[in-house]
């Protein structure tokens, strides 16, 4: 515990001095993404919170050889997720202009209970100007009921009047890294667990882990293919896995050019569709063959995302490289499916 | 039903002797395609029953087969049935859409499970775009004057199927969620979906030359097309059959029916119909017939393929 805590000092005192929210990290490392599920979390913040910390000091300890290649990546990856979380942020405050459908009943509440607990604390500010360099230290119980405290916006926000209330859930994301050596594929095959080799099939190593539930295609190259997460940060702890595996039996493994390459989300809007009139109206972006596929497929120019419109009102979209691309082109086909529903 | 009447399908051959102890039959399946396509919500059984059978004499009358041992191949392949719809911009590009969109949805299917994903990597072949590469490399070759290639930049909006949407939109608008439902099912229907019924009701295993898997994919295809331009005429007929009021050609258009209608009750019955109802066997019959004979002046040089004296509607 020791050692845990002092980790978690050092931690912190890291992000404060980057101008860094420590909150918002905490929720990238659970393992639920989705915010209307690791709100509960929330209950339990110091079990939640050292958890977290537990697998990353397992990963950074193994990897020790390679520490420092990992840092960069890290830091960057931190800014990244800033704006993602900056956006989701700004898409849930037009949210909460206005009043929430039955949908999502739960977060709402829990929503209005946390901000009361943090009502009163500089977070508030925090989440809208996370540049600010006011974001004090934030005791471990905080982080996690933060991001969604703030009900009153700082800045005035024009109120989207179609919000859905609907957030799209993550189902798989595929992501490439490149662990910069030569691999022999036939050791790795017969050592590791898990591991499928077929050369006169496919010239790669399957191999698969159980914690997140993914699979890796391995390449003598040294270029390796990650599938199967259901977040950005699973699958990059996956993809480092499979790194250290490798790494295990003898490699130099490294961890270069970790890019998600797809991400593809789900959800449901709860009504029946008449794709007959969408496919009329948004020809030049809908392709609906129901011989051929039960759903429509839309190609939404701005963002470039991919959805699979069916009947029965699920929605599938993919192409993403980034989780705000999902969401904004969701929001944008939602007031045009309402206009299509099937009474 | 062949047999009677002067039925251009009498001519053909092969369909005689088919209408009865026929052991595979679409005609349920038809129904429900029917009803899809803009006929109404319990087509006839006897209507569907002449589709089934128009639709596979003109299958059988492709003798693709014919042409794939002109190339001295062993299979009939996609590019042997390319070949015999090339005359007919609109449908060679209506059928090349098909075959894009079929690539592009199985891009996209895999895109998303990861099973299919690695299915495809462990399968080996270059598999994306397969049949657009199929086409293309194919009307390359027998291009020769550049036509066929503009084709694929071609993107003019195709009418028939621009009719057919708004025809499936006016339907659905009426419709209450569970008529929809069933309507959205009824769609997805498919000759493709029943791949080995649908071989063995084209008797594929008798002939010589067997059609690949892109080759019976289209085949699903130009049978589905054909019941679907079967329903498109079918319904202007009746359309034409329904007598308006100050329609000054009326009289002219009636004439027509009476090598079928020999008493005047069929005719009143037929003409009586509500718009509602179903397709006629003789809406089909006469739609057949309309297709067939084309006037005008260069009716006799314009369709390639008339080798049973029938014309193909779906080519």
């Amino acid at each position: 515990m020791e050692g845990e805590e002092t980790y978690l000092e050092l931690f912190l005192a890291r992000c404060a001095a980057q101008d860094d929210l420590a909150p918002p990290r905490s929720p990238l490392l659970s393992p639920i993404v989705p915010y209307d599920v690791y709100i509960p979390n929330s209950s339990n913040p110091e079990t939640t919170f050292n958890s977290q910390l537990e697998e990353v000091t397992e990963t950074s300890g193994n990897f020790s050889s390679v520490d420092l290649s990992f840092l960069p990546d890290e830091l960057t990856q931190e800014d990244k997720d800033q704006t993602l979380i900056r956006s989701k942020h700004e898409t849930e405050e037009n949210c909460k202009t206005k009043s929430w459908q039955s949908g999502l009943p739960l977060p709402s509440q829990q929503d209005v209970g946390l901000a009361l607990n943090s009502s009163g604390g500089s977070n508030s500010h925090s989440h809208l100007h996370p540049g600010d360099a006011d974001s004090a230290q934030p005791s471990p119980e905080k982080p996690l009921s933060l991001p969604l405290a703030s009900i009153t916006p700082m800045t005035p926000v024009t109120p989207v009047s179609e919000c859905s209330g609907i957030v799209p859930q993550l189902q798989n994301i595929v992501s490439t890294v490149n662990l910069a050596c030569k691999l022999d594929l036939k050791k790795i095959a017969l050592h590791a667990k898990n591991a499928e080799y077929n050369p006169k099939r496919f010239a790669a190593v399957i191999m698969r882990i159980r914690e997140p539930r993914t699979t890796a295609l391995i390449f003598s190259s040294g270029k390796m293919v990650c599938t199967g997460a259901k977040s950005e940060e699973l699958s990059r702890l996956a993809a480092r896995k499979y790194a250290r595996v490798v790494q295990k039996l003898g490699f130099p493994a490294r961890f270069l050019d970790f890019k998600i390459q797809n991400m593809v989300g789900s959800c449901d809007v709860r009504f029946p569709i008449r794709l007959e009139g969408l496919v009329l109206t948004h020809q030049q972006f809908s392709s609906y063959e129901p011989e051929l596929f039960p759903g429509l497929i839309y190609r939404m120019v701005k963002p470039r995302i991919v959805l699979l419109i069916f009947v029965s009102g699920k929605v599938v979209l993919t192409g993403a490289k980034e989780r705000s691309e999902i969401y904004e082109a969701f929001e944008n086909i939602y007031p045009i499916l309402k206009g299509f529903k099937k009474t | 039903m062949n047999n009677t009447a002067a039925s251009p399908m009498s001519t053909a051959t092969s369909s005689s002797g088919r209408s009865t102890g026929k052991s595979v039959s679409f005609a349920a399946e038809l129904q429900s395609m029917m009803f899809s396509l803009g006929d109404s919500r319990r087509p006839l059984h006897e209507t569907a029953v002449l589709v089934e059978d128009v639709v596979h004499t003109q299958l059988i009358n492709l003798q693709a087969a014919e042409v794939s041992q002109l190339r001295g191949a062993r299979v009939i392949s996609a590019e042997d049935l390319l070949f015999l719809i090339r005359k007919d911009k609109k449908k060679l590009r209506r059928l090349l859409k098909y075959m894009f969109f079929r690539d592009y949805k199985s891009k996209i299917v895999k895109g998303i499970d990861e099973d299919d994903l690695l299915e495809d990597k462990l399968s080996g072949s270059n598999n994306a775009n397969k049949r657009q590469k199929i086409a293309q490399d194919f009307l390359n070759s027998i291009d020769q004057t550049g036509e066929l290639l503009a084709m694929f930049e071609d993107d003019e909006i195709d009418e028939v199927k621009q009719e057919r949407m708004e025809r499936a939109e006016r339907q659905t608008r009426i419709m209450d969620s569970a008529q929809y439902a069933e309507f959205c099912e009824s769609r997805q229907l498919s000759f493709s979906k029943k791949a080995s019924k649908f071989r063995d009701w084209l008797d594929c295993s008798s002939l010589e030359i067997k059609p690949n898997v892109v080759a019976m994919e289209i085949l699903a295809y130009l049978a589905y097309e054909t019941v679907a331009q079967l329903v498109d005429l079918a319904l202007l007929v009746r359309q034409d059959m329904v007598t308006k009021a100050g329609d000054p050609f009326s009289h002219a258009i009636s004439a027509t029916f009476i090598q079928y209608h020999s008493s005047a009750e069929s005719t009143a019955a037929c003409g009586g119909e509500a718009h509602s109802d179903a397709i006629q066997p003789c809406h089909i019959r006469e739609a057949v017939r309309r297709y067939s004979h084309k006037i005008g002046p260069l009716s006799p040089f314009t369709s390639a393929y008339r080798r049973n004296g029938m014309a193909f509607l779906a080519c």
